[in-house]
């Protein structure tokens, strides 16, 4: 008689890896064979670990089209596999995966609309918070808010890409119309997402504000991020012509009224 | 033997005062009408018109998520109704370890939402760490009954409370199972403490995969285990021109299962009882009605015994 663990393994080998010969010489065939009772756990495990990829990536869904979706799916499952009881985190790995099939192809971009699908998720279901003190921030001393430590909304999340994902995204998203087409070289994507009012917002960063952003969210001193966001707005990498010198104090507000910085410390 | 935490938790029962829960919402017990499963697309129309639904059961795993929109309106839902938290994704039955992050994850739920029953099922769905995310039968040997039941008393300890675990469909049986299902699932309950929660569809889609008498299955529970009771519908496939019945919850109740509930009822008496709806999810009002019926023949049963 197998161990309770020999069974398992057995049955999960056949479940995710399709090798039944270990798992069936286990099972009872009463009429039907072992292959075709083993198929219907794999059907349904395949099965639901596909609805939740779905579920996390409906512009990847609506690009694609259902056929090359699932194709994609199963081999995402056979490649990685759920690894946790709850579906929901097993489609982390899937804007990689993409990147793994289409990094140099035409495709490219699928990859970074999927990374920005799973940050939209993570926004979604990020803890609440509640809105920053202002009567608490008013009570600092001007000298000390370059040791200020802001804290972001837990919902915050930065995405940058080459490609204008946003646009791509919510042209996918919501609506069954057909989607206007997008030029991919429309131009880059800096955004913050951030759930507000549960609502999910999408602000378009300047290249200074989000490396003050990226900095606060490392936790750095106040001064240490105006310092950042004067040293990328500077930069000017991208070389799209931004121009002005970083704005710390306009940064500031439009954060705390954007529900973006919600404490400090 | 029986587990030296089971008797500490074993007060939690359905029908039981919660006094914990009294700040939330309604009372904490689900009371005598049925309840229906709570899936997302209803949430907005729960909230809105407040239908005169007895009580909900979610799944838990939908709600482990820190915040956001399923979490804030289970919480508006948990203020106006009684609630049962309905596990999926434990996976009791492993021999891997008691997924910890798991069980906290479904503590916290149960903090938040303070149900007035907490379920899972008698099955596994992981190895070496991977999941199949599916219910899988155990077999029914000795040593699948000590391990499982030693996972239930753990997970008992750890949201310190008495759990229900629900029977499964199975499409397969093990060569090494050396006792009936109704056996290893009553043996269970004895050992670990926790209660029953009858799927009286899962015994009738095993009963006829497998070839056995379903009321012999309710003949053997103990009606002190049995806490809660689920009616859902099924599928069929078929294999080399044999029937297989499916668990999809994806059709109204059939008439034979309507009757095992009708023997039921004779038997465990007025247990909640849920109806489940999972794939091609129809309009709540379907939902509503399908839970009336149930009510109804909790009525017959109840004049009947009167």
């Amino acid at each position: 008689m197998p161990s309770l663990r020999e069974l398992q393994s057995a049955v999960v080998h056949a479940l995710l890896d399709g090798e039944h010969d270990k798992a069936a010489a286990l099972i009872a065939a009463r009429g039907i064979a072992p292959k075709h009772r083993l198929g219907v756990y794999a059907n349904n495990a395949r099965s639901n670990f596909i609805e939740s990829l779905i579920s996390s990536y409906p512009a990847i869904w609506r690009l694609v089209g259902e056929d090359y979706f699932r194709q994609c799916a199963r081999g995402f499952h056979t490649r990685h596999p759920s690894l946790a009881g709850d579906l929901q985190p097993a489609g982390a790995r899937f804007a990689q995966y993409l990147s793994e099939l289409h990094g140099g192809d035409e495709f490219r971009y699928l990859s970074e609309v999927a990374r920005l699908e799973w940050l939209v998720q993570e926004t979604l279901l990020a803890a609440e918070h509640r809105p920053l003190d202002l009567a608490k921030l008013e009570q600092v001393l001007p000298q000390d808010y370059d040791d200020l430590r802001f804290c972001l909304h837990p919902s915050t999340r930065l995405f940058a890409s080459e490609y204008p994902c946003v646009a791509i995204w919510e042209a996918n998203v919501g609506s069954d119309a057909e989607p206007e087409m997008i030029d991919l070289d429309a131009g880059s994507d800096r955004v913050l997402l951030v759930r507000t009012g549960g609502q999910l917002k999408c602000h378009r960063l300047s290249h200074g504000e989000q490396g003050f952003l990226q900095s606060v969210q490392a936790g750095a001193r106040f001064a240490a991020a105006v310092e950042s966001g004067a040293a990328r707005s500077g930069a000017d990498p991208a070389g799209d012509g931004e121009t002005g010198a970083f704005d710390a104090a306009a940064a500031l507000q439009r954060f705390v009224l954007g529900g973006v910085i919600v404490d400090f410390r | 033997m029986m587990h030296n935490g089971a008797h500490s938790v074993a007060r939690a029962a359905a029908g039981d005062p919660m006094p914990a829960n009294a700040g939330i919402g309604p009372p904490a017990n689900l009371g005598a009408r049925a309840g229906i499963g709570l899936r997302a697309q209803h949430h907005l129309k729960v909230i809105s018109d407040a239908p005169a639904v007895a009580w909900f059961e979610a799944h838990t795993e939908n709600y482990f998520a820190d915040g956001g929109a399923h979490v804030e309106a289970l919480a508006r839902i948990r203020a106006n109704y009684p609630l049962s938290l309905h596990g999926v994704g434990l996976s009791l039955g492993s021999t891997d370890p008691l997924d910890t992050r798991h069980l906290e994850h479904v503590r916290r739920a149960v903090n938040r939402f303070e149900p007035a029953l907490v379920s899972e099922h008698l099955s596994w769905s992981s190895v070496g760490g991977r999941f199949a995310n599916d219910l899988l039968p155990l077999p029914y040997t000795e040593e699948a009954l000590r391990h499982v039941s030693s996972h239930i008393a753990q997970a008992q300890d750890f949201l310190g409370r008495r759990i229900l675990i629900e029977n499964v469909s199975s499409y397969l049986q093990f060569e090494c199972s050396r006792m009936p299902e109704w056996e290893f699932v009553s043996a269970v309950a004895a050992e670990s403490g926790c209660g029953i929660l009858l799927d009286l569809n899962n015994i009738y889609v095993a009963a006829h995969n497998h070839g056995f008498d379903a009321q012999r299955y309710l003949d053997a529970m103990d009606p002190r285990a049995v806490l809660e009771i689920h009616l859902a519908g099924h599928s069929a496939v078929e294999f080399e021109g044999q029937e297989l019945l499916i668990d999809t919850h994806g059709t109204p109740v059939c008439d034979a299962v309507w009757n095992l509930y009708r023997a039921a009822l004779r038997r465990f008496g007025g247990v909640p009882t849920l109806v489940e709806w999972d794939t091609d999810i129809p309009a709540l009002e379907v939902l509503a009605a399908e839970a009336a019926k149930a009510d109804v023949l909790r009525a017959e049963a109840h004049a009947v015994a009167a």
